[in-house]
């Protein structure tokens, strides 16, 4: 098992860049005509703000499962 | 290493890429039946299509030293066409004796719907009837965990099918456990865009475990790449995985599913 601090240092400035592209992301729908309500209210994002909530907990090392059951589709089969 | 990629789709590959899986060490692959690219007008396409997997396509693999297996089905996004799809599923259960056909597939759901769900009932039969392996679809994005919950459901209603000649395929981190804990073969699809980075499948094989899971590059029309099934072992291996424990995933994993069907020419190098 390597060591925690190895795994960061290889990873970390992807990290950086992909959280800088989310960002930058935001940015560009925000600037956009109806920007601002469209980053408050559409259902996209709030699913993204509440992945984004895990992805920032302290618990659990199942973050990816977590997110990925924000993405998902919980209602029931069709008839 | 020798690889295998358990799930391509050679027809829309170029032969750079088979050059490319030649250099790689990629010696065999499977390539199951799909979608072309846009919605086909008969089922005289698909009789073209099938036949094109079960002729051309190995004959091209051979090339490069790759030895070419395929599935065979209507896909599930052009299952939406109900008797479009009954008429090509009529094509399928005198093609399954052919010694390069191992089975049904890639046979699944694509949006979930009632139509969908039908023609996938259907085939299921087609491969309970004539005893043959399937190899499953489940939707990519939208949505996967409850395509896969209904696929599999289905499947385990069905006392007929033997789980462990069942491949789910394209499960990630939250379908993985639907796949595997009712005992069917799980395969993790990777791509160098919007779903499982080879990171995130080295991930997967970590925290999962290595046993009945195989990693595919499903290559198609879209952005893909056969590169993704190395760039994955690869990961694995820098991770300090051996070379034996990278061969088990990634040419015997695939070895011992398609071994159970009797067609599929080469031996996994260790037993487990």
């Amino acid at each position: 098992m390597p060591h925690s601090k190895d795994v960061l240092e290889h990873q970390y400035l992807e990290m950086r860049w992909r959280t800088l592209s989310l960002a930058a992301d935001l940015d560009r729908i925000g600037r956009c005509e109806n920007g601002p309500q469209t980053l408050r209210n559409d259902a996209r994002l709030q699913k993204l703000r509440k992945a984004l909530e895990i992805l920032t907990s302290d618990g659990g090392q199942d973050r990816a499962e977590r997110v990925q059951m924000i993405f998902s589709d919980m209602t029931p089969p069709p008839k | 290493m020798k690889f295998i990629d358990p799930h391509i789709h050679c027809v829309s590959r170029t032969t750079d890429d088979y050059l490319f899986m030649a250099r790689a060490g990629v010696v065999a692959v499977s390539e199951p039946a799909f979608w072309a690219g846009y919605d086909r007008s008969s089922a005289a396409s698909f009789a073209d299509y099938f036949r094109h997997l079960m002729e051309v396509e190995p004959k091209r693999a051979a090339r490069y030293g790759i030895q070419h297996y395929c599935w065979l089905c209507i896909n599930a996004k052009e299952a939406e066409n109900v008797s479009l799809a009954r008429e090509v599923i009529k094509l399928i259960p005198p093609l399954l004796d052919h010694p390069l056909v191992l089975g049904v597939g890639e046979i699944g759901l694509n949006k979930n719907t009632r139509n969908e769900i039908t023609i996938f009932e259907e085939q299921v039969e087609i491969a309970a009837k004539h005893d043959q392996m399937i190899l499953i679809h489940t939707p990519h994005l939208e949505d996967k965990h409850k395509g896969t919950s209904i696929i599999t459901s289905i499947l385990k209603n069905d006392k007929r099918i033997k789980p462990e000649r069942v491949l789910i395929d394209h499960c990630e981190e939250h379908t993985i456990r639907m796949a595997r804990d009712n005992g069917f073969w799980a395969g993790l699809t990777i791509y160098p865009v919007s779903k499982v980075t080879p990171a995130r499948g080295a991930d997967i094989l970590e925290q999962f475990g290595p046993h009945m899971i195989c990693v595919n590059s499903a290559s198609d029309w879209g952005e893909s790449s056969p590169s993704m099934l190395v760039d994955t072992a690869l990961e694995y291996r820098r991770r300090g995985h051996s070379e034996r424990e990278v061969a088990d995933v990634f040419y015997d994993n695939p070895c011992r599913f398609f071994g159970q069907g009797g067609k599929w020419k080469l031996k996994p190098e260790t037993s487990i």
